[in-house]
């Protein structure tokens, strides 16, 4: 019935199924891409005796509450794939609606300190500091939006698979929620990063 | 698969309120205004400690295979020498003002 082999039975060599293998080498891709932004941060700073101050620049409370939004995010993630594993639909609905809910504030949030930022002229091309605050949390704010492209279509039409396949689509949800967990993990380093130090 | 994971549920909650707490002791330690190093130390730290949690029990890393362990160790492993040569780079002359006195940048 599946077009793909190990979907649901794992593979024996890897002792796994095929997509769970399969997000956690893309993840480790994903932190060297995050990771050379990092490390960029880390070489422009170190050394620069004017770099601005930080939580004078930017928003801190307003970062706050979108990092709690985030983290509750991630949770209402893990709570939606829980209620598929007790095979309650209508929960695996509400969590899942949450999780998109969530990620729409965050983005929300995100636009108003941008535009906040423009509007009082802080632009990329500012100095070293705003360029590398626009990169890396546009570059994170992008990452978000796929993860909701993903999470709506697990919400929309994907749904239809529970029907026929339950367990495959159980294993679907769990693999977009690791991806949408690792978002709120860089996350959580760029809020000290970039806000607080 | 069970239908008892209400045990599992009430760990994700207890997971959330530590990701809670340790948001907020690192949003108060900021306002401390501590010098440079120790600020850059702590915070971190909670960074690292938050991510735990998350990778643990959100992730399930907690209990994964080998297959998934090892990768990652890799990642880790190349990560941790890419800030080693950056900070190497600049070991001679690392600057790290306390910028609280600056004004906010233009």
């Amino acid at each position: 019935m599946t077009s793909l082999p190990y979907t649901t039975d794992v593979r024996p060599d890897t002792g796994l199924t095929n997509p769970k293998l399969g997000i956690w080498l893309f993840l480790a891709s994903e932190v060297m891409l995050f990771g050379s932004l990092f490390s960029a941060y880390v070489l422009l700073r170190t050394g620069d005796p004017l770099w601005p101050d930080q939580s004078a620049v930017l928003n801190v409370p307003l970062a706050t509450l979108n990092t709690i939004v985030l983290i509750s995010s991630s949770i209402t993630m893990v709570l939606a794939w829980e209620a598929l594993k007790m095979r309650r639909i209508e929960r695996y609905r509400l969590y899942m609606g949450l999780t998109l809910l969530l990620g729409a504030g965050f983005l929300l949030v995100k636009a108003i300190e941008y535009g906040d930022k423009f509007s009082h002229g802080l632009m990329p091309s500012t100095n070293n500091f705003l360029g590398l605050y626009f990169t890396m949390t546009g570059l994170h704010a992008l990452h978000v939006l796929a993860g909701m492209v993903v999470n709506a279509y697990l919400l929309g039409p994907g749904v239809r698979m529970w029907q026929a396949e339950p367990e495959r689509f159980t294993n679907r949800v769990e693999v977009a929620g690791i991806y949408w967990h690792f978002v709120d993990l860089i996350w959580i380093f760029l809020f000290p990063v970039l806000y607080l130090l | 698969m069970s239908p008892d994971t209400a045990p599992h549920v009430r760990r994700y909650v207890v997971v959330f309120g530590a990701l809670l707490a340790l948001t907020l002791t690192t949003v108060t330690i900021s306002y401390l205004r501590l010098p440079s190093a120790p600020t850059v130390a702590l915070g971190l730290t909670i960074a690292a400690a938050k991510a735990a949690l998350v990778a643990m029990f959100f992730m399930h890393l907690k209990g994964e295979r080998p297959m998934v362990c090892w990768p990652l160790a890799l990642t880790a492993f190349l990560f941790a020498a890419l800030f080693a040569f950056i900070l190497w780079t600049e070991a001679d002359h690392i600057v790290l003002t306390t910028t609280y006195h600056l004004p906010p940048t233009n």
